[in-house]
């Protein structure tokens, strides 16, 4: 984790609250089955640019009320799925069903999906209000109920003294809250926000994290929200799919995400990590001694293995320590390294070992440590039942 | 002036900024080539055979009926041909901005080089098309359509339909430049917003692309109320515009007065709808600000 800040601690505070999230308050709860299911899912999805398959076979699922975070590096597909459900790109194959209907061949405009695009789109010719109530006058809503339905929209996301600004004006933050009173305002059975945080300021985006999250919460919007800032997704969703080149690679609760990465490439993405190359030697009654550039390591491996196999390790760095003068060598690993780097974090000291090729070596002390020199030799041990082994794909 | 950038030094004289420069030489060729002999030309529309000034040559325009006649054809044939030439440009716009790789150089192609085709070459082709046993007659007649032969050559109707093909370009160009600017998440926003095909291009593609409609427009305005060549061979002496009675007061009637008071005339409506486009345009893009 980066320097904490204050937006930071209040996101995590935010984060915290997934408790009460659970137990949700019973009006948001009886607003939403008022209007009707509001779960979406994706059956086999796939589409193709010239040979490049963009999204592959996909499939999920997005309970109700649920805010979902899309986790990709940039060109994975992140875009291409979010237009595939809003309708603005037809699939090659599979199926999009919004609250239990097939709307695979509906087009955009009669999907009641709202989209929050990456540039804001805001209309350049209208102002904020006419911008915020172009879906009402599209809808055809009454006009005498479109006025206060855009008050509301506006001062929701505290932007009702520039109403009557052109859009043109503003700036980022507040172009980027129109485009959330504009998708809002519909009442959408679904949100769909495309990296609406990117291009605004450190400070900015986490208070803005924070207000999205709080006013999608308040209002039990189901929402997909697509980011390649692992950080934003942690912050942010109540699960988080993590996608690579097409594909879903975990789809579960941000905890688990950092706490069991389900591949190598999870691993990297969210969170830091040390990252061990190595080759299995042996394996007995689940535990494999793994050969690394470090020495022999041993890891659990929740799948069969075989020797011979070439694997990934890996550890979060707040797992692990320096070695203690005695070691239970059969439940801990440990490694030596030189001492590379020490970056003092406030709370925490980063330490980073010398390594060759992909390998990492990372530990996270607490509190700021100033005895390490650099160059030194230092011993770090961690739990085996904390060693994370993938195999690397032929 | 009163923005203190720190990257940029605003000049002391801004009229005199170094790219102002840029433009003296083309400034000063519009003024020998164009600007002086306009103004000349002008001045002699006030003036009588002494060199007097005389209001003579307007109130003998305007009292003569015919010439109320063939201002209003003008005007009309200008009208009616801006109209044509702008619902053919729009798609034809839309097709171009869209269009990619090799179709897009084609089309761009087809829409430029029919201006290296002189008028009057054109105006020939399109007789062997309009005339009472040309292409289009005979495939009407063929068809079952029409007995006899309609007369097209030498009306209005051939007059407009040919106009806007020469002019053409000019309306597209000026189009196809806005909408390739346009942001094309706008539209897929208003369709996620929940508005229709016809919502979306009437609140929000039109809207947007209004400033190249209007520049189109006025640009072809001004070139179809001054044609002259291809109103002559088209329609002919029947059917007078402007800038052939302009023609014919200073080759057949040598009256200079006259003939400068008509240009005087033609300028002041070019003028007016250069300037009425220009701040429309501004008042569109107004908004966007
Ligand atoms: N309309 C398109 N035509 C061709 N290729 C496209 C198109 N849209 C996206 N792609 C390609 O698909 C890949 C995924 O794009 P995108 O979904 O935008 O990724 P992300 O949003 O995750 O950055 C990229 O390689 C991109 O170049
Ligand atoms: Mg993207």
């Amino acid at each position: 984790m980066p320097p904490g800040s204050t937006a930071r601690a209040a996101a995590s505070v935010a984060l915290d609250g997934e408790a009460r999230e659970k137990t949700e308050d019973a009006p948001a709860r009886s607003r939403r089955s008022a209007i009707g299911a509001r779960h979406l899912d994706v059956i086999g999805i796939s589409k193709s640019y010239k040979r490049l398959k963009v999204v592959d076979e996909l499939n999920f699922r997005v309970a109700e009320g649920e805010l979902v975070s899309l986790l990709g590096p940039s060109g994975c597909g992140k875009t291409t799925l979010l237009r595939l459900i809003a309708g603005l790109t037809e699939p090659d194959t599979g199926t999009v069903v919004i609250g239990g209907a097939d709307v695979t061949h509906r087009p955009a405009h009669r999907r009641n999906v709202s989209v929050v695009f990456q540039n804001y789109a805001l209309f350049p010719h209208l102002n904020v209000r006419d911008n915020v109530a172009f879906g009402l006058r599209a809808r055809r809503v009454d006009r005498q109920k479109i006025r206060p339905m855009v008050d509301e929209a506006l001062s929701l996301v505290r932007m009702s003294e520039l109403a009557d600004r052109s859009v043109a004006a503003l700036s980022g933050g507040q172009q980027q809250r129109v485009a959330v009173a504009r998708a809002l305002v519909v009442e959408p059975n679904l949100l769909l926000l495309d990296e609406p945080f990117s291009a605004l300021d450190r400070k900015l985006r986490e208070a803005m994290q924070v207000e999205l999250k709080s006013l999608l919460r308040q209002r039990g919007i189901t929402a997909i929200f697509v980011t390649h800032d692992q950080e934003e997704a942690l912050a942010v969703s109540n699960r988080i799919a993590v996608m690579n080149a097409g594909r879903i690679e975990q789809f579960a609760a941000p905890g688990e995400i950092y706490a069991a990465p389900a591949s190598a490439f999870v691993l990297d993405f969210v969170g830091l990590s040390t990252r061990l190359n190595g080759t299995v030697l042996s394996v007995e009654r689940q535990t494999a001694v793994v050969e690394t550039r470090f020495g022999q390591l041993v890891a659990q491996p929740k799948a069969q293995i075989e020797p011979g196999t070439r694997v990934v390790l890996g550890v979060r760095p707040e797992l692990m320590q320096r070695a203690p003068e005695s070691i239970d060598r059969t439940a801990t690993n440990s490694l030596t390294t030189r001492v590379a780097d020490v970056m003092l974090l406030g709370s925490k000291t980063h330490v980073h070992g010398a390594a060759e090729g992909d390998d990492r070596v990372l530990c996270e002390l607490s509190g700021p440590v100033e005895t390490i020199e650099l160059g030194a030799e230092l011993e770090l041990s961690w739990p085996v039942a904390d060693t994370l082994i993938y195999e690397v794909a032929a | 002036m009163s923005v203190v950038s720190t990257r940029y030094e605003a000049p002391r004289a801004p009229w005199l900024d170094r790219f102002v420069l840029l433009a003296a030489p083309g400034l000063m060729y519009l003024a020998l080539v164009f600007a002086l002999p306009l103004a000349l030309l002008l001045l002699k529309s006030f003036q009588n055979q002494d060199g007097a000034f005389s209001l003579a040559a307007y109130a003998e325009f305007f009292g003569d009926p015919y010439n109320l006649t063939v201002l209003w054809r003008t005007l009309r044939v200008a009208l009616l041909t801006t109209l044509l030439a702008l619902i053919i440009a729009y798609p034809t716009a839309f097709a171009l901005a869209r269009a990619q790789g090799l179709a897009q150089s084609l089309l761009l192609a087809a829409m430029i080089l029919p201006l290296s085709v002189g008028v009057v070459v054109k105006a020939f082709a399109w007789s062997i098309l309009f005339r009472s046993n040309g292409v289009l007659n005979d495939t009407l007649k063929w068809l079952g359509l029409i007995e006899k032969p309609i007369r097209m050559l030498f009306t209005e109707t051939a007059l407009i339909i040919g106009a806007a093909n020469v002019f053409l370009p000019f309306m597209v160009l000026p189009i196809y430049a806005v909408i390739r600017q346009l942001d094309r998440s706008l539209p897929e926003a208003a369709a996620s917003l929940g508005a229709s095909p016809m919502f979306r291009f009437f609140r929000v593609t039109l809207p947007l692309t209004l400033p190249g409609v209007i520049a189109g427009s006025a640009f072809t305005f001004s070139l179809a109320i001054s044609m002259y060549v291809i109103p002559s061979l088209i329609v002919g002496e029947r059917q007078q515009t402007l800038s052939m009675l302009i023609a014919r007061s200073y080759l057949f009637l040598r009256d200079d007065q006259l003939g400068s008071s008509i240009s005087a005339i033609l300028l002041a409506i070019a003028v007016a709808v250069v300037l009425g486009s220009s701040w429309l345009a501004g008042r569109v893009a107004g908004g966007r600000r």
